[in-house]
C-alpha cells in the first residue's frame, strides 16, 4: 500500500512539530524517516497510524483518504521503541491478541489463529518461548515479538518507533539486518523512524531527513550520503571537517570534508595543504582515527586513513604533518545552516 | 558473596521488626485467643451458635463485604477520573479522598446519620420512595462505604498512573475496540491492585464500629454488627462471651483475607509481574 502525506502541518502549543509536510512512499518500500529528537520524526509516523491528528494536510492510502481514520480501522502495524508488550499475557497470547479481537465474523477460528501465531514465532525464531510472560524475555526478543504481534493482523503498512533504540549495540545490529532481510522476503511497505544514521544508511530503501519540522532531503542512501542538499545533511550522516577559505572575489565560503576524505602528507606538495600537529591517535581494527589540530587557525581536525598508510606514514602523536582534504563540498553561505 | 543492603545489620533490623509485630499485634492477638480458650470448646461453641451472636455477625460481614464490593466500583472510577482526565478542583478532589481516614468516625457517623434520617437533608427524598437508610443494614453500608472508601482509590490509583499509553496504543493499532482496549489490557493489569483494594476495604470496614453505633440503630438480630455485641459483653462483665466472639471474627476474617491473597496469587498465574525497563 503506498502512503502520501500531503500539506500535513501540527503544532503543541507554540511548538511547531511539523510544517508543511509532504511525502510520497511507494508500495513495498522500507523507508526511514531520519533527524535529531525533537525533529517531528515520531510525530509524523504517529499521524500516519492515526494515534496523533494532524492540525491541516491530509494522509492518503493508496489513493484514499484516510485522514479521519481511526487507528483501529487503518490496518497499520505498530512497533513501539519499548516493545508496548501486554506484560500479563504470555508471547504467544500477546501474538494472537489482534485476531482474537476481530469481530465474530472476521475472526479466525481458534485453531487458524494458533497455526498463524506459530508461523510468526517461528519467523521471528522464538518457537520455543511462546509460553514465557514478556518480563522473562530479553530486549531483543521482546522487540520481535512486538514486530511478530504487528504482523499477526497482516497490516498493510508496518510503522517502526525507533524500533532498535532500547537495544545494545550489538543486538541492535543483528536485528536490523534481520528485519532488512524480513522486508526484503515480505515486501511490506514500511517506515520506521531512528535518529542513527547508520542504522538507516543501513537498512533503508529511502531516507527521508527531517529537522525542526522540515524536510531536509529526500533520497537513496547513496544519493543523500554522496550528495547532500544542504550543510545540515552533510553534517547530521557523518563526522565532517570545516576548512573556512577566502577565494578571489573576497567572500568566506566554506569547505565540508569527511575524515577519510582528509589526506595527511609528512612534506608539503603543491595544492592546499596546511600544517598541522597530531593530538591523538585511535588505531585499532583497519581503519585508524587521527585527531589533529591546524596549526594556523587551532581548529581541529578528524581524519581517517588505512592501517597501511598510517604505518608507511609512521605516524605519532605529537608530531606535525601536512593535510588537505582530497575531496570536500562547497555549500553557498545562504544556506549556511549549522 | 554476601548481599549488600542499604540498610546494615540484618539480625538487627530483622530482630526489631519481630519484637514490633508482637508488641503491637501477635501478642493482643493471642490475648484473645488465650483469654477464649479458658472457655473451653463446648462453651465457645455454644457462644458462637447463639442466635444473637450468628446475627450479628451475619450482618458484620454481609455489610462489609457489600461496602467493599460498591467501594471496588466507584474507588475504580474515582481513580480513574482522576488519573485520566484534567479538570479544575483536579488536585482539591484527590486531597478530599483521604478524608474518611481523617475524620473521627463518630462525627462520620452522626452526619451521616442526620442527612440519612427519614427527615434529614437526603433522607427525606429518599422516604417517599420506600428507601429508609438510618436504623437499617442499608444505613451501615453506606457508613462503612464512607469509611473504607479511600483504600481502593489509593490502591489503584498508582497503577494507572504507572499504566504505560503506548500498550494501549499498540492494542488499538491491533484493531481492538476501545471496550476491548479496557477489559483485555487495561483491566487485567489493574486486578492485583483492585484485589488488594478490596481486602484493605473489606477488613478494615469489619472492624469499623465508631460510625456505626450511630446509624444502625443497634438493633439484635436486626442491626446489631459484631464489634458493637463484644462491646456489649464486655459492659456486662462477660468478658468471656466478648472474647470468644472477637476470637470467632478473627479466624474467619483470616481466612477470608486468605482466600482473597490465594486468589490473586491464582489469577496473576504466580508469574513474575514486572517488566524491567519501561
Amino acid at each position: 500500500m503506498s502512503i502520501e502525506i500531503i500539506n500535513i502541518t501540527k503544532n503543541f502549543e507554540a511548538f511547531k512539530a511539523l510544517s508543511e509536510i509532504n511525502l510520497k512512499i511507494e508500495t513495498g518500500e522500507l523507508v526511514a524517516l531520519l533527524g535529531p529528537s525533537g525533529s517531528g520524526k515520531t510525530t509524523l509516523l504517529r499521524i500516519i497510524a492515526g494515534l496523533e491528528s494532524s492540525d491541516t494536510g491530509s494522509v492518503i492510502f493508496d489513493g484514499e483518504d484516510h485522514t479521519g481514520t481511526s487507528t483501529q480501522d487503518r490496518k497499520v502495524g505498530f512497533v513501539f521503541q519499548h516493545y508496548a508488550l501486554f506484560k500479563h499475557m504470555t508471547v504467544f497470547e500477546n501474538i494472537a491478541f489482534g485476531l482474537k479481537v476481530r469481530p465474530r465474523k472476521f475472526r479466525p477460528s481458534k485453531e487458524v489463529i494458533r497455526q498463524k501465531t506459530h508461523e510468526l514465532l517461528s519467523l521471528v525464531k522464538m518457537e520455543e518461548l511462546s509460553n514465557r510472560y514478556p518480563a522473562q524475555l530479553s530486549g531483543g526478543q521482546r522487540q520481535r515479538i512486538a514486530l511478530a504481534r504487528a504482523l499477526a493482523v497482516e497490516p498493510k503498512v508496518l510503522l517502526l518507533d525507533e524500533p532498535f533504540g532500547a537495544l545494545d549495540a550489538k543486538v541492535r545490529k543483528d536485528l536490523r539486518r534481520w528485519l532488512r532481510k524480513l522486508h526484503d522476503e515480505y515486501p511490506i511497505t514500511s517506515v520506521f523512524v531512528t535518529h542513527d544514521q547508520e542504522e538507516a544508511l543501513d537498512v533503508a530503501d529511502r531516507i527521508v531527513i527531517l529537522n525542526q519540522g522540515k524536510i531536509e532531503q529526500i533520497g537513496t542512501p547513496e544519493e543523500v550520503y554522496d550528495n547532500p542538499a544542504n550543510p545540515f545533511v552533510y553534517n547530521f550522516l557523518g563526522n565532517v571537517n570545516l576548512f573556512h577559505r577566502r577565494v578571489e572575489d573576497g567572500k568566506n565560503i566554506i569547505n565540508y570534508s569527511r575524515p577519510h576524505d582528509i589526506e595527511i602528507r609528512l612534506e608539503e606538495d603543491e595544492g592546499e595543504f596546511t600544517l598541522a600537529e597530531i593530538l591523538f591517535i585511535r588505531a585499532i581494527g583497519p581503519i585508524v582515527n587521527i585527531e589533529l589540530k591546524r596549526l594556523d587557525t587551532g581548529d581541529f581536525i578528524e581524519a581517517e586513513i588505512s592501517r597501511e598508510v598510517f604505518k608507511d606514514l609512521g605516524l605519532a602523536e605529537r608530531k606535525k604533518v601536512f593535510v588537505r582534504p582530497r575531496d570536500f563540498r562547497v555549500f553557498t553561505p545562504d544556506d549556511y545552516a549549522i | 558473596m554476601k548481599k549488600k543492603n542499604v540498610i546494615p545489620g540484618f539480625g538487627i533490623t530483622f530482630g526489631f521488626s519481630m519484637l514490633y509485630l508482637s508488641l503491637l499485634v501477635l501478642i493482643p492477638v493471642s490475648m484473645v485467643f488465650f483469654n477464649s480458650s479458658s472457655l473451653g470448646f463446648e462453651k465457645l461453641w455454644e457462644i458462637a451458635s447463639s442466635p444473637r451472636v450468628l446475627s450479628s455477625l451475619k450482618v458484620s460481614f454481609t455489610t462489609a463485604f457489600a461496602a467493599a464490593l460498591i467501594n471496588v466500583f466507584f474507588g475504580f472510577l474515582v481513580a480513574w477520573v482522576i488519573e485520566r482526565y484534567s479538570f479544575p478542583g483536579k488536585k482539591i478532589m484527590d486531597g478530599l479522598i483521604d478524608l474518611p481516614f481523617a475524620l473521627p468516625t463518630a462525627v462520620a457517623g452522626i452526619s451521616l446519620t442526620t442527612l440519612y434520617a427519614p427527615n434529614g437533608w437526603i433522607g427525606r427524598f429518599l422516604e417517599p420512595l420506600g428507601i429508609t437508610v438510618s436504623y437499617t443494614p442499608l444505613g451501615i453500608v453506606v457508613a462503612l462505604i464512607f469509611i473504607s472508601f479511600p483504600f481502593v482509590v489509593r490502591t489503584v490509583q498508582p497503577v494507572l498512573q504507572n499504566f504505560d499509553k503506548e500498550v494501549e496504543e499498540a492494542a488499538s493499532c491491533l484493531g481492538a475496540t476501545k471496550l476491548q482496549i479496557f477489559r483485555k489490557v487495561i483491566l487485567p493489569e489493574m486486578f492485583p491492585a483492585i484485589i488488594t483494594g478490596f481486602a484493605l476495604a473489606f477488613s478494615r470496614a469489619l472492624g469499623e464500629y465508631g460510625s456505626v453505633v450511630f446509624i444502625s440503630g443497634n438493633m439484635p438480630f436486626k442491626t446489631e454488627i459484631a464489634p458493637l455485641l463484644i462491646r456489649t459483653k464486655l459492659e456486662q462483665y462477660d468478658y468471656a462471651g466478648g472474647t470468644a466472639v472477637a476470637a470467632i471474627m478473627l479466624v474467619m476474617s483470616f481466612l477470608i483475607l486468605f482466600s482473597i491473597n490465594y486468589f490473586q496469587w491464582k489469577v496473576s498465574g504466580g508469574k513474575i509481574k514486572r517488566v524491567g525497563g519501561r
